[in-house]
């Protein structure tokens, strides 16, 4: 190693931030030179030094103040209208569209397929109907204009919402136009590009712990298979699943489902980290802490696993993560 | 950020997501919330680095004014704190770049109604406080390192705040400000070199 570089990793080992390999090589360059070993002492020294600048904590005054700011400043902003709203969730959407451009299109061309097919059949069933209601008329010799439905032909369970209400001139005949909503399901293969998608938003769309439940073990099967679980895709879905799922059995699944990327993807380490120090549940931290591979060029892992060790309130997290400290000698 | 114990964030974090949901369908009660959560934080960071409270009220108002209008736009890609450190990092960067512009020496830091207040001096330091002497001294020292921290560009003097200070990783650090973490680490290496020479020979 020479100087220039022992320069530069003196500073990242003075944060914590150098990989134990490294901060091992520059220990023995430093036992052999002296000028990077003076080096050292001084950035050692400033940064003793920097705590006469200490950070003060904000006066609570000063909070009040800017509180108080804010809150007339939100309550004078005018409410936002319909059409910024639409425009913020069509960004929204279109920024969610880019990031799965396959999954999107397959999605609209089995929309469009689905609807001119529906549309198809509902037209054929309306025109046998107005047929035989216009023979039957004839037959009876009263012919009236069809195409209109009577009320009680329908079942209003489904309406969406009314669109208008125009009362016959000098009659008793309302015409009420209204919009139905019509749920929908699709069958297909979990490598379907489609399915997965769907999957991705039941996982942390759905307001039912159930649905979440079965969509989130269904993509970490998925994951642990080893079919298609792209950094960009399920694998996203399952992290957010892990961080904020309400829902502890989901979370579990999400973890397990990340368990085959914690070496290869810093952000699943990342999660897997914020697991073991945060979730509200010792067995998924647990968990967690068993999962933790030696990952290479990350002291995070053992900093975590020291602090947990050391501080944590729940003994049994601290045994835990004693035992893989003590077990897993080479986990940086 | 760093000072609560892993208790508290889980706490915190676990009706997070629901907050940010609520706040995205327009709820104010919800961002209110959000706000008390991040507050302290976001002053702190402000206070620290402008050196004045009247930069940092507006910093505060800005950032939060910004997340309310924008909280549409966030997908749960990255943590909250991340996305509304990311709102207040850039606006404490427009604010040093403005500040370097001016040029102003600013030794102390100026509260609301325009007076100048030691910070220093509000710290407690028993030894200090029983010997003016060394009271003198620790305030002259105190000038030296904002003076030499002045001399920083803005983005090294962010990186500082955020690692010596805040204690943030640097992959954190390159993710607030749009950069990578080797970037990162560079500007942090050239600010402590920075830093020493100009404080060189003050103990």
């Amino acid at each position: 190693m020479n100087c220039e570089v022992a320069h530069e990793r003196i500073v990242t080992a003075a944060y914590g931030e150098l990989a134990d390999e490294q901060t091992h090589e520059l220990e023995r360059h430093l036992a052999t030179c002296p000028e990077c070993g003076r080096d050292r002492e001084e950035l050692l020294a400033l940064k003793v030094l920097m705590a006469a600048h200490p950070v003060a904590e904000p006066d609570a005054n000063l909070v009040a103040r800017s509180r108080l700011r804010l809150e007339e400043a939100l309550d004078a902003l005018p409410p936002m209208r319909w059409f910024e709203r639409l425009s913020q969730k069509l960004t929204n959407n279109f920024a969610s569209l880019q990031a799965a451009p396959v999954a999107a299109g397959l999605l609209l061309v089995l929309g469009v397929g689905a609807g001119s097919l529906g549309g198809y059949r509902v037209a054929e069933h309306r025109a046998g109907q107005a047929k035989a209601a216009i023979a039957a008329q004839i037959e009876r010799g009263a012919v009236q204009p069809a195409a209109v439905e009577t009320a009680g032909s329908t079942a209003p369970a489904e309406i969406a919402n009314i669109s208008s209400i125009v009362q016959q001139p000098n009659s008793h005949l309302v015409e009420v136009r209204y919009n139905q909503l019509v749920p929908q399901q699709i069958e297909g293969s979990l490598d379907d590009p489609a399915i997965r998608q769907l999957l991705m938003l039941a996982s942390q769309n759905s307001a039912s712990a159930g649905v979440r439940d079965n969509s989130v073990g269904l993509l970490a099967a998925e994951c642990r298979a080893g079919h298609g679980c792209k950094a960009q895709g399920i694998r996203d879905a399952l992290m957010v699943a892990l961080r904020y799922d309400k829902n502890s059995g989901v979370r579990e699944k999400a973890l397990k489902g990340l368990e085959p990327y914690v070496a290869e993807d810093q952000r699943v380490r990342d999660a897997m980290l914020e697991a073991l120090l945060n979730d509200s549940d010792p067995k998924i931290r647990t968990a967690a802490i068993n999962i933790l591979q030696p990952v290479e060029g990350d002291t995070s892992v053992r900093q975590v696993l020291h602090s947990v060790a050391n501080s944590d309130r729940n003994p049994y997290i601290r045994t835990v993560s004693r035992e893989v400290l003590s077990r897993e000698p080479e986990i940086q | 950020m760093n000072g609560k114990s892993a208790e508290e964030r889980a706490q915190a974090r676990a009706p997070e997501m629901e907050l940010i949901r609520e706040a995205q369908a327009g709820s104010r009660a919800a961002f209110d919330t959000l706000v008390r959560q991040y507050e302290q934080q976001v002053l702190r960071l402000a206070l620290h680095l402008t050196g004045s409270e009247h930069d940092a009220e507006d910093i505060y108002q800005e950032a939060f004014l910004k997340a309310y209008r924008y909280i549409g736009n966030f997908r749960f890609e990255c943590s909250f704190y991340t996305w509304i450190y990311r709102i207040v990092t850039n606006l404490c960067l427009d604010q040093l770049r403005r500040k370097k512009t001016r040029r102003e020496d600013h030794a102390v830091y100026v509260n609301h109604s325009g007076d100048e207040i030691d910070v220093l001096a509000s710290v407690s330091d028993d030894r200090s406080f029983s010997n003016p002497a060394k009271e003198l001294e620790r305030k002259a020292l105190g000038e030296r390192i904002q003076l030499a921290l002045e001399k920083l560009t803005p983005r090294e003097r962010m990186v500082f705040e955020l690692k010596h200070y805040q204690g943030l990783r640097l992959r954190t650090i390159g993710e607030m400000l749009n950069t990578t973490e080797e970037t990162a680490k560079n500007t942090l290496f050239r600010a402590t070199k920075k830093l020493r020479a100009q404080l060189a020979g003050v103990r």
